[in-house]
């Protein structure tokens, strides 16, 4: 009945939480965080964030495989292949126009591939990003290491001088 | 916006230049010439005639603009050299900084606290004194 009205009621598990406030244990503990692949309306979804390869989404990859990419290198090298790729368009147009369906092919091959390169630089950025909030935080650190420092010789110095001052007025 | 991110949008900017390149060549290119039996197409000389001329001119500049643009942007990427491991080495040695900072901060502040503490003994003793010496009139 429940998953054919149009306004299911909530789910029915709360009513295992009546004593909850009375005793902690009478109700169950919440389920434990999801592992690994879960379907979702359909959709199987996964935990780890990984970028998938462009093989993978059947993407040809232009540029050279390998652990060092020099990003900025083959992104210049994809850029001028993009602009070679719609200068060719434009011929093909001109003089072949049935086709144009291969260059469309190849240009929007360079376009992906530019896109999965600049993703893949993400974890890059945010490794760099960690490094520097770690290195702000130190700076913050120290100076407030400074800061107490300085304030406790001060606090120091004000009480031997008000002991010097009693002192010297004995009663 | 971070620069990848703009690098993205740039990437974008140029695919949209492009196909409105090619999509406005293509709606208001002028008829042309087929074959030698049929007679030259009458084009009316008007000024959507000369817009017509100049477009392709100004968007294929828009387009190498952007292109520019791009490899502006690639040059300004801080890619610093060193790869994946170097950049893990260098946040456990901040990490191992932060940590004995964090130590001596905590030291630091033990010690300012206690040094409070007696200093409030000490003024409630002076006040105590004085509250005693006062004789009521």
């Amino acid at each position: 009945m429940a998953t054919s009205s149009s306004y299911p009621p909530p789910p029915p598990f709360y009513r295992l939480y009546a004593d909850y406030q009375e005793d902690a244990k009478s109700a169950p503990e919440p389920p434990p965080p999801v592992q690994g692949a879960y379907p979702l309306f359909g959709a199987n979804y996964t935990t780890e964030d990984v970028l998938p390869t462009l093989e993978d989404q059947g993407v040809r990859q232009l540029y050279p495989k390998g652990p060092n990419i020099d990003y900025k290198k083959e992104l210049k090298a994809l850029n001028r292949d993009l602009q070679l790729h719609l200068l060719e368009l434009a011929d093909v147009l001109v003089e072949r126009p049935s086709q144009y369906a291969r260059r469309v092919e190849d240009i929007s091959l360079i376009f992906k591939n530019l896109h999965h390169l600049l993703n893949s630089l993400r974890p890059h950025q945010a490794r760099a990003t960690l490094i520097h909030i770690l290195e702000l935080q130190i700076q913050r650190r120290r100076q407030a290491v400074e800061d107490i420092k300085r304030r406790r010789e001060e606090a120091q110095r004000l009480l031997k001088e008000s002991l010097q001052i009693l002192d010297g007025h004995p009663n | 916006m971070d620069i990848i991110s703009q690098l993205q949008e740039q990437v974008n900017t140029i695919a949209a230049l492009a196909f409105n390149t090619f999509g406005t060549l293509q709606r208001d290119a002028p008829p042309v010439r087929l074959s030698p039996n049929y007679r030259d197409p009458v084009a009316p000389l008007s000024d959507d005639t000369i817009n017509i001329a100049e477009q392709p001119k100004l968007m294929s500049a828009a387009l190498v603009q952007a292109a520019k643009q791009f490899d502006m942007l690639v040059s300004a990427l801080p890619l610093s050299e060193g790869g994946e491991e170097a950049q893990f080495r260098r946040i456990t040695e901040l990490e191992a900084e932060n940590e004995a900072v964090g130590e001596e901060l905590q030291m630091q502040l033990e010690a300012a606290e206690e040094e409070l503490r007696q200093v409030q003994e000490l003024f409630k003793q002076a006040a105590d004194n004085c509250l005693n010496l006062k004789r009521p009139d």
